[in-house]
Parts: structure tokens; C-alpha cells; sequence
């Protein structure tokens, strides 16, 4: 890993004592029974000699100096799946949130300090650096070749700084800073469902590695940045595109830092379902000739972290109304239960790669026992960790977002928008 | 949807918990075209053995025939909770719970007259009445003293194939023991059972480790069984366990292991999938933080992710569990049930708890500490009456009754559960006439 080595300078806490403030109510590290539910279901366990059960009972041992010096809280993704199994409602995700802001930034692992400091470096809040008059200047170029391309989408609108739309969308910087091919689709499906929409020149991007660097001053200045953009436009509803960190950032941001919102959170996926039961996204599985089988991965920060089970089945409503009931078949275990695939906390950003993929291990096999040609999900890490994962590990699967295939059900879909295709899908 | 959002719900039945009472509270509920309101903690499910005892012992000897054991309950000690349910109940009780999780996709044996002497990991046996349709032939081999071939894994802890023969050698002679690399995870790296069981969801994992057990077996000469920790799968074990014997070419058993242990995983995930398809409305993992009683309804308070939800429900039944599900609290000035501070019958000091002997048979007063109820299995208040007819509580939570030491863990759960819940559905047929 890059910079992220221990070192005898580290500042040293006492997480039993830290730990006790962050707890919630009713809950207590006293009361861990070491019973080893929480790392039995960590993919995390194991690497850098750490597991989330050793991490506890080393915090109430008082080993202050091992823990804040434990490289594996770059490991952990703070996907809270422990929290989640244990009977006690210990939450270890806190202490590593405590223990990452505690490092000096330079001994942090640079790829995630990168991205903060880039983020921080323009009203873009772009990890990849997107300057706010390239946004623009790539959202409306992108726009012009897609009018061009198809008659269909001559009138087809991409607004940024629309003052009063309804709707305010964000937009992860992988898509216009490398594959800007990728905001065609979902421009479609708004202007097929005719949604008032806007995307806005400043806090547009959606992505908080500030968050994955236990930085609460820099996750609260791009959550700051963001709601004054959406709260200056007077949007009533922000859409956080098909990413999962980046729901959590600014919906659980509002909170934690008493920022006022004049407007709903939502996520996209809600909207998808919303418009296909309203008959405003007519999408069926008529295309899935062949029975191609799919799967679904449940975004942590969507799901577990925030959102819960109605995402949950928002979720498996779109992917069944798109793919075909019977070609659904789900991960197990599934929804909050979900394994974090490992592309979380900013893992992928970390450098750490032989790590990733040791966690990511469990996914992979999750995803194989499906036996499905396609894994669909909403969230941009997810995404690249399992097609690096599949990569890595020889899987033969694709994974896809979810605008791809509402296009191609719709028909709407170009060629230069199939990227993550099969050749069984280039020419439906 | 809002940042936070406070929101209302009503129900005809809450039930609070989710440990063996609560869930087979909602099945039994369920069965009955009540649509209940299930909220629970985490809990201690993913702790049991897997299998479903009725009454295995009783003053420190084992029963054949837990039938016969409640019979003696009902003579020498008629407030035990099993005591006050009549058999037909408790056979009910048994036949529709294991039956409904075969249907979800766990197949259990069918709850027969007779206990079952099933194994557990250090190399014992304990009577129960169901057993998870993978750890079935273990009870055969043991009742045969069949030759069988136990394997463990490199850096699996909490058990040992060789501890296991090395207790059981007197009874089971036959008994082979070899321990294996998980394939994949032979770094000498701590391995878990849920780990393993994952990965034997993909038939390539599966392969391999086969072909290691047919070596094994082939080095143990003759050998009829293997047993196996509980490793088979999490989601699909009957799919693994026969896929495995086909691979291996002899039947395999599963044993229970020490937490964190898979058979208790299977059934908490098997519930909180299956139960919500079938119409339960659940809110797994949340703990009902406070309990109003009204005239007319009960309402509960909890918090999710998005702020604090109340429910109206026209029945309550309390399945919270002991000291370790939070149903009841220790205290330095005596035992409290959380929720409602209701009346807990328990000794008079902390000092007539426990005996001073860990081990002695007779058991610890505070085993028997809990809720008292009336036949109808409505909690009593301090005046000897029910607190409220609609407040029910069922499972370990209630009085008179000494699971751990006989073995009557889920034989409680399922029975007074499956009375709580007829009652409850008496009283809300009442309410609709």
C-alpha cells in the first residue's frame, strides 16, 4: 500500500474511551461477547493480521498504540455489516472512522487523500478534478454528438444551472471525466419520463472520498458545497445518480452537520421504480431472448447504510420488470445482509490492491454461485470493484448500471452506449 | 422521502423479537391470515445448534421420550410452561414450524414420539426432537456405531475431529478422524464456518474440497460416513450436502459447531427472506425501545435509519428473551424486564441466584426467573391478573422453566408461542365480532 505503513509518530487515543461517546443508546463494548459474528461476516477479517472482533477486544484491552497504528483500517470499508449481526450492536465502522481521521495526512494512503484534496480544489467537488467550466463544456459537447447521432434525440435536453427545475442530478466524475458516453443513457430516461431536471455547475459531482478519509471538516465542506448548490437553484428533489457513497455522504452530512436542506433526498433507483409503476418508463423484458440470467449487488451505503429495505425492493422491482422474474437470481445472502464488495471506504482509491481483492474474494464467490451472465448495480464502486474482481479471478460476468438496460428494454440505447455489454446484447 | 422522517403504522398483532418464539410466533400468526408487525434486535438465533429440542432432560437425565417427560412436568411441576400445554398443542406447535421451514427451503426431520440422540461438536450427543435434514444421518451412525470418517480444518477453531473421536471412543469405536485445507484458505489463518459454507456454494469449491475428503477417506480404509463441521452451505444446504455426497460417494453429516456457528446464520437468514414474501412486515435488527399500553391498543416505539417509527397494534406478543436478548436486565437490586418494568418472579436477593456449584444439577434459581402469564398466556401483573388482555408473551423469557439445563429451549418457543398466538387471534376475532 502507498503511505499507509505504521509508523512510531502516530498519534495514539484511547478508543475504549472514544468508543464509549460514539455509542448509541443501549448499546456497549462491555457487553461484547466475543462471540465472533461480526468477523465470521467481515471480508475484512484476516488481512493485516486484524479482524473487527480483535479490533474490540484489543480497544477494551486498552492496545491504544497497535490500534492506532493498524493499517487495516484502510481495509475496512465501514460497510457496518458488523453492527448489523451482532447481538450487541457494537459498530466497529465508528473506531475505524475515529482512528483514519487520526492519521497524519501524509501516512494516509495517498489515492484517497488525492481525491479529497482534489475535490476540495474547485465547486466542482470533483475526486477526479473536473473543472466546473469542463463539466459544462463536456455535458454539452457529449449532448450535441447524441442530437447528431439519432434524429430521434435531436431535441434532447442535458440543463445545468436551471433555476426552479424539480429536479436536481448529480453525476459521478467517472462519467464525464473518462466515459462521457454514459450520461446519454440516463439523459434519455429523463427525457422519456419528462422530468424537469438540472444539473448545476458547482457540487454536481457525485463522490466523497473526503468522507473515506476520517476528515469531518472536508466531508462537511463538500456537503455544504453541494446542498448551497442544490438549496441556490430551488430544486425540490436532489437525485443522487446511480452511486452509493454518495447518497449516504449527503444524507447522513445533513444531519451530522446540522445543514439545512430545503429539498428531499432521493435516489435514482426510487425514481426508476416510481416511473415504470406509473407507466412513464414502459421497460419489459421482451429483449431477454436468450434468458441471459441476472444478478443484483446491494450497495452498502444504499441499502444497509441508509435507505434499507424499501431501496431494496425498489431495486429487485426494476431488475425483475427488466431482465424477467425468471431470470432474477438473487445474491445470497442479500439486501442489509449483503457482503460489501470491497470497492467501498475507499478502497479502490487506496493502493492496496492485493488487499481489495482478498476481500473482494467472497463477492466473486457470491456472484459465481448465481451462475449469472450479468450483475447489475447502482453504484459506481461496486461497479469497478467487480469487474476488476472478475478480471482478477477469471469470471466470465459483466456488470452493467441500470440506465444501460432501461435504454436497450426502451430501445433507446446507441451503439457507443454498450460498452459494458456482452456481444449477445451489441445488436438488440 | 425526507432526511428524517417520524412515521406511524398500525397492525392487528406486533411481535417483539426475533429469536425462535418470535419467528414462529409470525409463522403460526401467518397460518392463521394475521399479517403481524415482527420487530427484533439482532439476537441470538445465529447461536443455536441447529437443532429443535423439546425436552431433552430432566433432573440431570436424559429422556427418550419427551413425552413422557412433559407428562412428569405436569405432575411434579405444573407451572413449567410446557406443563400447561396440552401435547396436541405442542405436537402442532413442532409439526407446523418444521414443516414451514422444509417449505422455505431448510428441510428439517418430522418431530416424531421419540427424541433424537444428536451429536454436538466436542464429541457428545443430546436428545432433540428435529434435526436439520444434513445432520440426520449423524443420529444413524451414532445409533449404528457405523465406521465414520470425521474431518476438520487448518485453522478452524472450536473444533476438533480428534477431540471429537477421543470422546466418543468408548461408545463409537469406529470413529476415523483427519483434518484437511479448506481449499483456498490454508494460509493457518483463522478460518470461519460461514466462510466455508459460502464458498461451498460454488460446485468448483465443492470439487475440491470432495476430492480432499475421497483421499482422506481412502487413507482411513474402511469407512462408511464422514462428518463433516457445519459447513455445507448457508443459503441452499440441502443442494450442498447432497451434491457433496454424490462427489464423495458416501453419506455426510454435518456437526454443529461453537458460535459463530452456520445453523443459526441459515435460519435468520432463511426468516428474514422467506417470512417477508410470505406477508410478514418485519423490521429485523431494530429493538423496540419503549411499550405503551391503552385501552384499546398497545403502541411501540423504535428508530431506524430515518427517525422513530411508532406501531398501533391490537395485540403484543413479547417474545424478548432472556439477560442476553435484552427481554430481561440484571441488576445489582434485582431482575427487571425491560419494556413495561413488569412483574418478574425471581429470587428474593441476589445472593439466592446461583447455587455455589456451577455444575450442580439441581440447576440456578435465576434460570427460573422470568414472566409469570395465565393459561392464556397473558403476562400477569403484580395482582396475580393480566396486565392487559392483549399483552401475550411467549418464549425464554417467561418463568418456571430451565431451558439451558433441560434442553427445552425451542420445545418453549415453539409451544408457547403457537398458545400465544391462538389466543391472540381469539381475542382479535372478538374484536372484529
Amino acid at each position: 500500500m502507498s503511505g499507509a505503513s505504521a509508523a512510531a509518530a502516530m498519534p495514539v487515543i484511547d478508543f475504549k474511551a472514544k468508543a464509549d461517546e460514539l455509542l448509541p443508546d443501549g448499546a456497549s463494548y462491555d457487553s461484547c461477547l466475543a462471540c465472533g459474528l461480526c468477523s465470521s461476516g467481515c471480508p475484512a477479517s484476516g488481512l493485516e493480521g486484524m479482524d473487527p472482533r480483535r479490533f474490540i477486544r484489543m480497544a477494551v484491552l486498552g492496545l491504544n498504540e497497535e490500534l492506532s497504528n493498524t493499517p487495516w483500517i484502510w481495509t475496512c470499508t465501514q460497510c457496518k455489516r458488523c453492527a448489523h449481526v451482532c447481538p450487541m450492536n457494537i459498530d466497529v465502522s465508528v473506531l475505524v472512522g475515529l482512528a483514519r481521521g487520526l492519521w497524519p495526512q501524509e501516512k494516509k494512503p495517498s489515492g484517497i487523500v488525492r481525491s479529497c484534496e482534489a475535490q476540495m480544489r474547485s465547486d466542482s467537488t470533483s475526486a477526479m478534478g473536473v473543472m466546473p467550466e469542463d463539466f459544462v463544456e463536456i455535458v454539452e459537447e457529449t449532448l450535441e454528438e447524441i442530437r447528431a447521432s439519432d434524429p430521434r434525440f435531436a431535441d434532447l435536453q442535458a440543463p445545468v444551472d436551471k433555476e426552479g427545475a424539480h429536479f436536481f442530478i448529480n453525476q459521478n466524475s467517472r462519467e464525464p471525466a473518462v466515459e462521457p458516453e454514459e450520461m446519454g443513457p440516463l439523459w434519455k430516461v429523463l427525457d422519456y419520463v419528462g422530468a424537469d431536471w438540472t444539473y448545476s455547475s458547482s457540487g454536481w459531482a457525485a463522490e466523497n472520498f473526503c468522507m473515506f478519509t476520517g476528515d469531518d471538516n472536508a466531508w462537511r465542506a463538500m456537503v455544504e458545497k453541494r446542498v448551497d448548490a442544490i438549496n441556490r437553484l430551488g430544486c425540490k428533489v436532489w437525485i443522487n445518480t446511480e452511486c452509493g457513497h454518495s447518497f449516504y455522504t449527503l444524507w447522513k452530512g445533513v444531519e451530522r452537520f446540522g445543514l439545512t436542506a430545503n429539498f428531499e433526498p432521493a435516489s435514482l433507483v426510487t425514481y426508476y421504480a416510481k416511473w415504470i409503476r406509473e407507466g412513464k418508463l414502459p421497460v419489459n423484458s421482451d429483449w431477454n431472448t436468450r434468458g441471459l440470467k441476472f444478478t443484483l449487488q446491494d450497495p452498502c451505503q444504499l441499502i444497509r447504510k441508509s435507505i434499507g429495505d424499501p431501496a431494496a425492493d425498489d431495486l429487485r422491482f426494476v431488475v425483475r420488470t427488466l431482465v424477467g422474474e425468471d431470470n432474477f437470481i438473487d445474491m445470497q445472502p442479500n439486501r442489509n445482509a449483503n457482503y460489501c464488495c470491497g470497492g467501498g471506504g475507499g478502497f479502490l482509491q487506496a493502493g492496496m490492491n492485493e488487499q481489495r481483492r482478498a476481500y473482494g474474494k467472497r463477492k466473486y464467490d457470491q456472484i459465481i454461485a448465481t451462475d449469472a451472465s450479468y450483475v447489475m448495480t447502482p453504484c459506481h464502486n461496486c461497479h469497478s470493484q467487480m469487474e476488476d474482481l472478475g478480471h482478477h479471478y477469471g469470471g466470465s460476468y459483466h456488470v452493467v448500471h441500470f440506465w444501460t438496460l432501461i435504454c436497450l428494454s426502451l430501445g433507446l440505447l446507441a451503439d457507443t452506449e454498450r460498452k459494458y455489454l456482452g456481444p449477445e446484447l451489441q445488436d438488440i | 422521502m425526507e432526511f428524517s422522517q417520524n412515521r406511524s403504522y398500525s397492525t392487528r398483532l406486533a411481535v417483539i423479537g426475533s429469536g425462535l418464539a418470535g419467528f414462529s410466533a409470525s409463522i403460526f400468526a401467518l397460518d392463521r391470515g394475521i399479517i403481524p408487525y415482527q420487530i427484533g434486535n439482532t439476537g441470538p438465533l445465529a447461536y443455536t445448534t441447529g437443532y429443535f429440542d423439546l425436552l431433552g432432560y430432566l433432573d440431570g437425565a436424559a429422556l427418550a421420550d419427551p413425552w413422557a417427560g412433559i407428562a412428569r412436568l405436569r405432575a411434579e411441576a405444573p407451572e413449567h410452561p410446557l406443563a400447561r400445554i396440552a401435547d396436541t398443542a405442542i405436537r402442532a406447535a413442532f409439526s407446523r414450524f418444521c414443516g414451514a421451514v422444509t417449505e422455505m427451503g431448510l428441510s428439517y426431520t418430522v418431530s416424531g414420539g421419540k427424541n433424537l440422540n444428536a451429536l454436538l461438536p466436542a464429541g457428545l450427543s443430546k436428545p432433540t426432537l428435529s434435526v436439520p435434514a444434513t445432520m440426520i444421518s449423524g443420529v444413524e451412525a451414532l445409533a449404528a456405531r457405523e465406521p465414520a470418517l470425521i474431518v476438520d480444518f487448518l485453522g478452524l477453531p472450536g473444533f476438533s475431529a480428534r477431540e471429537f473421536a477421543a470422546n466418543f471412543k468408548a461408545m463409537w469405536p469406529t470413529l476415523k478422524f483427519a483434518r484437511l485445507g479448506f481449499p483456498e484458505m490454508e494460509t493457518g489463518a483463522e478460518v470461519y464456518p460461514e466462510v466455508m459454507a459460502r464458498a461451498l456454494e460454488v460446485p468448483a469449491h465443492r470439487e475440491a474440497l470432495a476430492e480432499r475428503i475421497r483421499g482422506a477417506v481412502r487413507e482411513a480404509g474402511e469407512v462408511a460416513f464422514v462428518g463433516l463441521p457445519a459447513i455445507l452451505g448457508v443459503h441452499a444446504p440441502d443442494r450442498v450436502h447432497k451434491d457433496m455426497e454424490r462427489l464423495v460417494s458416501l453419506p455426510i453429516f454435518e456437526i454443529p459447531t461453537m458460535p459463530p456457528a452456520v445453523p443459526g446464520l441459515r435460519l435468520r437468514e432463511l426468516f428474514e427472506q422467506a417470512l417477508p414474501e410470505r406477508g410478514l412486515v418485519l423490521a429485523p435488527h431494530r429493538k423496540v425501545e419503549r411499550l405503551e399500553l391503552r385501552g384499546d391498543s398497545a403502541i411501540l416505539h423504535f428508530t431506524d435509519n430515518f427517525g422513530e417509527v411508532t406501531v398501533k397494534a391490537e395485540a403484543v406478543i413479547l417474545a424478548t428473551g432472556r439477560f442476553l436478548s435484552g427481554g430481561l436486565a440484571a441488576e445489582r437490586d434485582g431482575i427487571r424486564e425491560t419494556l413495561l418494568d413488569l412483574p418478574v418472579e425471581q429470587p428474593e436477593t441476589r445472593a439466592d441466584w446461583y447455587r455455589e456449584d456451577y455444575f450442580d444439577p439441581r440447576g440456578h434459581a435465576i434460570n427460573r426467573a422470568g414472566l409469570l402469564v395465565d393459561d392464556a398466556f397473558r403476562v400477569l401483573g403484580r395482582d396475580g391478573r393480566p396486565v392487559s388482555p392483549r399483552l401475550f408473551a411467549a418464549g425464554a423469557v417467561l418463568a418456571r422453566q430451565d431451558w439451558v439445563r433441560q434442553r427445552c429451549g425451542a420445545g418453549i418457543a415453539l409451544a408457547t408461542a403457537f398458545r400465544a398466538v391462538e389466543e391472540a387471534a381469539a381475542l382479535l376475532q372478538e374484536r372484529v365480532g
